[in-house]
């Protein structure tokens, strides 16, 4: 796959695009773009009309080229084979028959992006469709697209910019993906008592911050303000376990009185962990996601891109260390390019379709159609 | 975390996506992706047990035959009976699928890849499987249950006659439910239309509901039927109410069916009318069956008092045959009218229940019915006519041979009295003359008399055109030859005029044209003929108009003629007026007198018709329009 990173805008992206559009092995474009592309602009759109093959995309935190992170410009994705683009509309309405939107299976893989501001139930709505209508019979990677700073549109396709949907990008191109977060069990199970969407307000019927404080001031060094409840929520995430595999991460940002907010939904009634997490073990978990992902016999040696998408909220609890995790998932021998998004979307071909938190997904894109 | 722990974890997060949903397939679509997702899974269905095998109720994916294991595991479903239930099979290396029962409902499909599901979670979710058989189950009668509300609910809607859904509350019944028909016949409300109860159902084993609704109830089964009249939104209808009750806990829940039966009874009040008219008419009408016999299979009481029965009893079980003077009348008359479909004014001798003999004019047809054909027949006693048909024939002979053989034996002796007698016998002679004057007199009335008789024999009316023009100048040319001493004229235009009329009518204006000639006082009698054209009811007639300068018809001929009666008091001195009296009656024409000056104004009025538009009878080979003759 073609990949190119630029941090030029106005004409000068519009022709960079045009160019790779143009080439004789790209028949698709994937963009990820970063918050410094104002993708509003009435010249964004006009770019992307002009790119001469589909394309999607969207804005996150930041992106991934050439194994570096980058907070500014934009990473072109060159597909070899044309995509079936598609766009998911109305995420967060719940009469909005999501099944009906997607398009038919038969293909191997797809590059899906959601608005993370679509909310946690919308988010799950598509999750569920995808899951329901296609199994493992796809293998799909993604993530939330979104600024952190700002929920204003944020996906975009040749048809123009768009916000609470999903874009999908439907390859015939088989990926291996590997799907890892290295976070552990600190404390719990805590069952979940009151909870809507993303927001949980009671664990074992006291109130949620109640509990989680106590939590975390009783089994790690640290205190919990509600004033500075970020800095030190990031350290310890919610787990909602299931069998067989890791738990699935929630990600707690802001607290409300009791009610602490995560990205994606926390079942009410379902049981969660709070969870802790040693740099190298993040990091080594986001080592063996890339190991699983280029141990897939699906691409087996016909890898030729690693395609990341590792949650932001790792880079900021990991700090200068998240350089690290990049480092360990880079191969010197693939090319790798990715985004850090707002939650994480993956199968890994075997297990069930989740949106993820705080975790590192690795696909590696094979060579062959 | 522990192991267990975290199975029970799982196992009851499991058990919180299982439950009812608003449909069977949301049911079971939550509770399969509560299994795939705590379990890990990829994979699964739920599949209803049915008489021809199982039948998808959800899948993940939503076409199972898009992932192998999931059909490789359907297809061994296909081939396995329940009791071998469950099933865990390795269909390739980490590559596992398993097969639940659930219990009165079907079976649970769950596919894994990369790893199996530990054989203590597969026993621990029994009880899961069959919480969620049981919400399958109950989904499932939810479901046929909604279905067969939906088909009550779109019969309800289609049946094209109002229907309401009524429950009974303290003695008053109220609405719950009613299609469209409903309320656009009665209104939208919840209270049953106001009907008040039909007045034959009056005496009937009825008793009021308090709720204004007629009820005659079959204790048994407490269905009600009745007519009843409803107020509506357009005024009041008819209608045949059914009141069937609904079994359930609520007893006096019912379906109210109206049908409209307005028009219905509408021709029903039309039908009794027209029967009633046919009962009162003073013929008979009755139907019978062809054939030699016949039977009866309806008289009106006109036949009963034409053949003196004493009651319609009379005809039942006794054939048609019976009431003919000669049966064999009977097998001749049912083989005409089955020839020719229709019968008029056939006469035929009948008889009485008393063995009397009377005539009859039978008209009617034939008609088909189910069982065959059947005579519809009316009957008229004509008897009085023909006695005074044999009246007249007689007084006819009694002019024509009796009377006029008299007076020739009278004429001639009286011929022979003035030969005998002396020159000087003057007196004697006067009084010969005066019997010879007599007996020609008598002797014209005898052959007026005859002239009349055969006006009544050409029957009414004609379809023959007359060209009226002709006919004046015909007649009028015979007058002169005949009275040279009159002025016999005709003044109408040259343009022919047309009336439905034969020879009568000449007969008709010969005689007027006569009686002003010969009783006209004048020196020189004077008739002119003239034609006018008129409308009549919004006809064209035409008035043939013959005007004299004699002394004018008397006052009491006049009278007779117009009135159309002769009183003792009140008659004229012969047949001449009546002649023409009766010649436009049979023509279809009228007669208006009037005073001219001098003399008598008269005219014949008669429909004006086309030239072209009747068979024209000449008389002879030539096809010309007649001239009276």
């Amino acid at each position: 796959m073609e990949c190119v990173y630029s941090s030029a805008t106005g004409e000068e992206l519009r022709s960079e695009l045009t160019t790779l559009g143009s080439r004789g092995d790209v028949a698709g474009l994937v963009l990820l773009a970063t918050p410094s592309v104002d993708v509003t602009n009435g010249g964004f759109e006009t770019t992307l009309q002009s790119v001469p093959v589909p394309v999607c995309g969207g804005v996150f935190p930041q992106v991934i080229a050439d194994g570096e992170r980058h907070d500014s410009g934009l990473l072109a994705i060159g597909l070899p084979n044309e995509p079936t683009i598609t766009v998911v509309s109305e995420l967060s309405e719940p009469d909005t028959d999501l099944d009906a939107s997607l398009p038919a299976g038969g293909s191997e893989a797809a590059f899906v992006f959601v608005d993370a501001y679509a909310g946690p139930d919308g988010v799950e709505s598509l999750i569920d469709a995808l899951f329901r209508t296609y199994s493992v019979g796809l293998s799909v990677v993604g993530g939330g697209a979104g600024r952190l700073d700002d929920d204003g549109p944020c996906l975009f396709t040749a048809d123009g910019v768009i916000e609470d949907a999903a874009v999908m990008a439907v390859v015939d191109r088989p990926i291996g993906i590997g799907v890892r977060h290295g976070w552990e069990e600190l404390a719990g199970p805590f069952r979940v008592t009151d909870a809507d969407g993303g927001t949980i307000r009671e664990l074992d019927g006291e109130p949620a911050f109640d509990v989680y404080k106590d939590a975390i001031e009783t089994n790690a060094e640290a205190t919990l303000q509600r004033d500075s409840f970020f800095e030190t929520a990031t350290a310890h995430p919610f787990g909602i376990s299931r069998l067989d595999g890791e738990p699935i991460v929630r990600d707690p940002f802001a607290v409300d009185g009791a009610a602490i907010s995560c990205f994606g939904p926390v079942p009410e009634g379902e049981f969660v962990t709070v969870l802790s997490g040693e740099p190298d073990t993040l990091i080594g978990a986001a080592e063996q996601a890339a190991d699983t992902a280029l141990g897939d016999e699906t691409v087996a040696e016909d890898a030729e891109t690693l395609c990341v998408f590792d949650c932001i909220s790792r880079q900021l609890y990991l700090e200068d260390s998240f350089d690290r995790e990049v480092s360990a998932i880079d191969t010197d021998a693939l090319p790798m390019v990715g985004a850090l998004t707002i939650g994480e979307i993956a199968n890994d071909g075997t297990g069930h379709l989740d949106y993820y938190n705080k975790t590192a997904v690795v696909a590696a894109v094979s060579t062959d159609a | 975390m522990p192991e267990r722990q975290q199975r029970v974890q799982a196992l009851y997060e499991i058990a919180l996506s299982i439950g009812g949903k608003e449909t069977l397939t949301d049911t079971a679509d939550t509770a399969l992706a509560g299994y795939l997702r705590k379990l890990n899974c990829s994979v699964g269905g739920i599949f209803r047990a049915t008489d021809e095998g199982y039948e998808p109720t959800a899948t993940i994916p939503a076409d199972p035959t898009d992932n192998s294991l999931l059909a490789t595991a359907i297809d061994r479903l296909a081939e396995v009976s329940t009791d071998e239930l469950p099933i865990h099979a390795e269909p390739a290396d980490g590559t596992h699928y398993y097969l639940f029962p659930l219990p009165e409902f079907g079976v649970l499909v769950i596919g894994k890849q990369g790893g199996a599901i530990d054989t203590a979670t597969q026993s621990a979710l029994t009880p899961l499987n069959e919480k969620l058989a049981e919400a399958c189950r109950n989904k499932l009668v939810e479901r046929q249950l909604r279905e067969q509300r939906n088909r009550f609910e779109a019969v309800f809607d289609a049946i094209p006659e109002p229907i309401a859904n009524t429950v009974g509350d303290d003695g008053t019944e109220r609405i719950i439910a009613s299609n469209s028909e409903f309320d656009r016949t009665f209104g939208d409300t919840t209270e049953p239309p106001k009907t008040t109860v039909a007045s034959n159902l009056a005496d009937a084993d009825t008793e009021s509901a308090g709720h204004n609704r007629p009820i005659n109830t079959d204790e048994s089964n407490r269905r009600i039927t009745t007519e009843t009249t409803c107020e509506t939104v357009d005024g009041t209808g008819e209608f045949l109410f059914h009141g069937v009750p609904v079994d359930g806990e609520q007893a006096a829940e019912y379906i109210h069916l109206y049908v409209d039966i307005s028009d219905q009874k509408r021709r029903e009040e039309t039908l009794q009318r027209y029967e009633r008219l046919v009962e009162n008419l003073p013929i008979g009408v009755y139907r019978t069956t062809p054939g030699a016999d016949g039977e009866f299979k309806l008289v009106n009481q006109g036949l009963v008092e034409i053949l003196g029965a004493d009651s319609k009893d009379y005809f039942e079980n006794r054939p048609v045959s019976d009431i003919y003077a000669d049966p064999e009348d009977r097998k001749a008359f049912s083989d005409q009218l089955l020839e020719d479909g229709t019968v008029d004014n056939v006469e035929l001798r009948f008889e009485t229940v008393d063995g009397n003999q009377i005539w009859g004019e039978v008209s009617g047809i034939v008609t088909e019915t189910d069982d065959g054909p059947v005579f519809e027949l009316t009957l008229q006693d004509i008897t009085t006519r023909k006695e005074r048909d044999q009246q007249l024939d007689v007084l006819n002979r009694v002019l024509r041979h009796n009377l006029r053989n008299a007076l020739n034996v009278i004429d001639g002796n009286a011929t022979m009295l003035e030969n005998g007698l002396d020159e000087d016998s003057d007196e004697l002679k006067r009084h010969v003359e005066g019997i010879e004057r007599r007996v020609s007199n008598l002797e014209e009335l005898s052959e007026k008399a005859v002239t009349v008789r055969s006006l009544f024999d050409q029957g009414r009316s004609t379809t023959t055109a007359c060209d009226v023009q002709a006919l004046l100048a015909r007649v009028a040319r015979e007058f002169e030859d005949r009275h040279p001493e009159a002025r016999v004229v005709v003044d109408a235009p040259e343009e022919s005029l047309y009336v439905n009329a034969d020879v009568r009518l000449k007969m008709a204006l010969s005689e007027l044209v006569s009686n002003a000639v010969v009783h006209n006082d004048r020196s020189t009698p004077e008739v002119k003929l003239t034609t006018e054209t008129v409308t009549r009811d919004g006809e064209q007639a035409v008035e043939v108009v013959i005007t004299d300068n004699g002394p004018g018809i008397p006052e009491h001929e006049r009278q007779a003629i117009e009135t159309g009666e002769e009183t003792p008091l009140q008659h004229g001195t012969g047949l001449g007026l009546w002649l023409v009296y009766w010649a436009m009656s049979l023509l279809g024409g009228d007669i208006h007198i009037d005073d001219a000056d001098p003399g008598t104004r008269i005219a014949l009025r008669l429909p004006r018709v086309g030239a072209d538009t009747h068979p024209q009878y000449d008389g002879g080979t030539e096809m010309a329009v007649n001239s009276g003759d």
